[in-house]
């Protein structure tokens, strides 16, 4: 549930923030939107693809965090293991609006129904004064690094678009347990058409810090194996008892 | 003209979707070839017939060979999406009486052919066989688009064709032709026709541009047939002894409402004494009347679109096209090869128009004569398949009116008049009622309906196949009562994941479609 509404320091100074439960946003999310802003961080541990909107067809960036709907693997021991959680993770209950009023853009909103929102634990977003606190600093700091990231992964994409540089990525995987599962809908670099490209343009690709991102992408197309290990450690722990019946 | 002089210059005789696909398809197959030049002579006088607005399947290859994006086509063509034919009326006319030509294959076609098994099926669940062994029904009936938005360009959860405006497609093709495809345009009147004297066509001579010079000559100059009729004089082989259709009515209809639902198949509703189309685009329908002058008067038909159409039908501009059914007797005669209106035509009743355009633009494209020698071989290649094919097409025609059960009007009983029948059918016809169409029925390399479209034809229609030869063995038999539940399976899984058809070019025409 979600109701957006910008923030007011008169309407909003008593609400606080329990930042225990922000990552609890990403617990069974098995694709998280990233930015390429953020791949440098992303690729220590998540496979970067892309995949279709459902409502518009047009391509995300995301991390690959699990191999179903609802399957978060880094959630474990209710907590989002990783050493780096990506911006629209942690920037729960922020988020950026317009303000119809004034039309202005990029004002400051927050989910008032958000499960992290309390008037006791965590972290205040103003002070006695109505002063932002260095928290809420923080939070708009995270919001404008989104920001710029969505604009960045947008012209990445078009471009990825224009030079027809994307590919349907099929995995299919057997599990542990024997199952096999195939994952449709994700799309990858084309690694052989990037290859082929012309000097000419790979020097504009490479000025432009695409190129770097291409390959980063590319990279990090390894951690599949380490999401697959995970899995298996997974089904492994779930019964030491039974193991399945054959089929 | 030197026999082994190499073929390089193509010269197209006229605009229209027949002459933009044609010179289209030649220069993209050769766009790496700069010695071949495709020039296309428009007259800037007479505007195209525009006849075809029903596509099949093949023209998404077509427009893939184009190098055409598919969100671009659905923009600017007010396209949208086709997934087979609706026939109502055709066997009783009642209100209840329909059966659907869809475009997906029955479930598991290569694996079992349940046209065996179909009939054990319906007399269980009172079900149709195409709702039996097809999820195509089930999707056209609910109005759901073949495809979602996450579906690349030219991809689809099931197979699909278009419907499309005629002229839109002509002015879009023509700027793709010449701006990516280096097509020459010219717009002049083609006045004389000069020879050599092998009686080969060596240049046309416009009033406006002079005289133009070629290797190959396309006539697609529509009814005219400038260079295959009034030069060559090829003779034409009509039909209408077999299909009586002579004449159309046409109107366009606008939708009632902006977001109006639009139909993802093409209607088809028997009359009289015809049929009267319905073809659903994004901004307006194309209906129309098509029947027998020798059956009807041409005032009923219109009474009878009119009644079709509805409310405003009298404010609608009306056009009148004469249906002559028929063909060349050869389409490619010396360096002149015929596609489109001037080869021949039928009843638009399977949408055969822009088909036989794009096979006749794929051949001559794909097998385009080296040199001047060979030009023959291939020219004698190109009249044995067009013919074979125009004879199938007009088998499959006739199959549709002589299956029917009306006597309401002497057109339908005139219709089922054996010796109206080609042989070619009615030995087809002996064969199934014992032996469910199969694949081996229809052996050409050039086939353009496969054994299915008889089969959903046949029983959409209510031909029953006697199950008595051969006794079927337990195995096939279980194959096939697994394929019917799989139908069923795939039903739910389409109604589930399709938006309508509506929604989806909305979105299209919004978001467009990613190239993969």
């Amino acid at each position: 549930m979600s109701k957006l509404v910008a923030l007011n320091p008169l309407h909003h100074r008593h609400l606080k923030v329990d930042t225990k439960k922000v990552e609890e946003y990403g617990a069974d999310l098995h694709m998280i939107p990233v930015g390429v802003n953020e791949f440098a961080k992303i690729v220590a541990q998540f496979p970067i693809l892309f995949t279709k909107n459902a409502q518009t067809g047009q391509f995300n960036c995301i991390a690959l965090t699990g191999f179903e709907e609802g399957e978060n693997l880094f959630w474990q021991n209710a907590q989002f293991d990783s050493v780096y959680i990506p911006l629209s993770v942690m920037r729960q209950p922020f988020f950026v609006g317009q303000d119809e009023q004034s039309g202005q853009d990029y004002v400051m909103c927050i989910n008032e129904l958000s499960s992290v929102l309390s008037k006791t634990e965590g972290e205040a977003l103003f002070d006695e004064n109505g002063q932002a606190t260095p928290f809420l600093a923080q939070a708009q700091e995270c919001l404008a690094q989104l920001v710029s990231g969505e604009q960045q992964t947008f012209d990445y994409i078009q471009m990825l678009n224009d030079l027809k540089l994307l590919v349907p990525l099929s995995l299919e995987f057997t599990f542990i347990d024997e199952q096999s599962r195939k994952i449709q809908g994700l799309y990858s670099i084309d690694e052989d058409k990037l290859k082929q490209l012309d000097g000419k343009t790979l020097e504009k690709l490479n000025s432009s810090g695409s190129l770097q991102l291409m390959y980063t992408q590319i990279a990090s197309l390894a951690q599949i194996y380490v999401l697959l290990n995970k899995k298996n450690q997974k089904l492994g722990e779930v019964d030491p008892w039974f193991s399945a019946a054959a089929e | 003209m030197m026999s082994n002089q190499a073929i390089n210059s193509v010269v197209i005789v006229g605009g229209g979707t027949a002459g933009w696909i044609t010179a289209g398809r030649i220069a993209a197959e050769h766009q790496h070839n700069p010695s071949i030049e495709v020039t296309l002579i428009e007259s800037p006088d007479i505007s195209p017939i525009g006849v075809g607005e029903g596509t099949w399947p093949t023209m998404r290859t077509t427009l893939l060979k184009l190098g055409i994006s598919e969100s671009d086509f659905i923009n600017q063509c007010d396209g949208s999406f086709k997934q087979g034919a609706k026939f109502a009326k055709w066997v009783t006319g009642e209100d209840d009486d329909f059966y659907y030509h869809p475009l997906v294959l029955p479930q598991g076609f290569h694996k079992t052919n349940l046209a065996k098994y179909w009939h054990e099926q319906h007399q269980k669940s009172g079900k149709s066989f195409s709702e039996l062994v097809c999820y195509q029904e089930a999707i056209c009936e609910q109005g759901l688009a073949p495809k979602t938005i996450r579906h690349g360009e030219f991809d689809a959860l099931a197979n699909y064709a278009y419907h499309l405006d005629s002229a839109k497609f002509s002015a879009f093709l023509q700027q793709h032709c010449t701006e990516k495809l280096g097509v020459k345009h010219v717009l002049a009147n083609v006045e004389s026709i000069t020879s050599h004297d092998n009686n080969d066509i060596a240049s046309v001579i416009t009033k406006e541009a002079g005289e133009i010079f070629g290797d190959l000559f396309v006539d697609c100059t529509g009814f005219s047939a400038l260079l295959i009729g009034k030069h060559y004089d090829v003779e034409f082989v009509p039909c209408d002894d077999v299909l009586f259709i002579d004449t159309a009515l046409a109107v366009q209809v606008p939708y009632e409402l902006d977001d109006s639902p639009i139909a993802s198949h093409t209607i088809s509703t028997a009359q009289d004494a015809g049929w009267i189309w319905d073809i659903g685009l994004q901004h307006r329908r194309g209906v129309g009347h098509v029947f027998s002058s020798r059956h009807t008067s041409k005032e009923r038909a219109y009474e009878q679109l009119g009644k079709y159409v509805g409310e405003g039908f009298e404010q609608l501009q009306l056009r009148e096209i004469p249906i002559k059914s028929g063909h060349r007797k050869i389409f490619w005669k010396n360096n002149c090869v015929a596609v489109g209106l001037s080869a021949g035509f039928l009843e638009p009743l399977e949408a055969s128009a822009l088909v036989l355009v794009e096979l006749s633009a794929q051949l001559i494209a794909e097998q385009l004569p080296a040199c001047r020698q060979v030009m023959d071989v291939v020219a004698n290649r190109f009249n044995q398949t067009f013919d074979y094919r125009w004879q199938r097409i007009i088998d499959f025609l006739k199959l549709h009116y002589m299956l029917s059960k009306r006597t309401d009007n002497a057109f339908w009983v005139d219709n089922r008049n054996p010796d109206t029948i080609p042989n070619s059918l009615q030995e087809l016809m002996t064969l199934w009622q014992y032996h469910p169409p199969a694949d081996h029925d229809f052996s050409s390399n050039n086939e353009v309906f496969p054994a299915a479209s008889y089969q959903y034809v046949l029983y959409g229609m209510g031909f029953v196949t006697e199950n008595l030869t051969h006794a079927v063995c337990d195995r096939d038999h279980n194959l096939a009562l697994q394929q019917f539940q799989l139908n069923q399976q795939a039903i739910s899984k389409a109604s589930r994941l399709l938006p309508s058809n509506r929604e989806l070019i909305n979105k299209i025409r919004q978001y467009g479609l990613q190239s993969v």
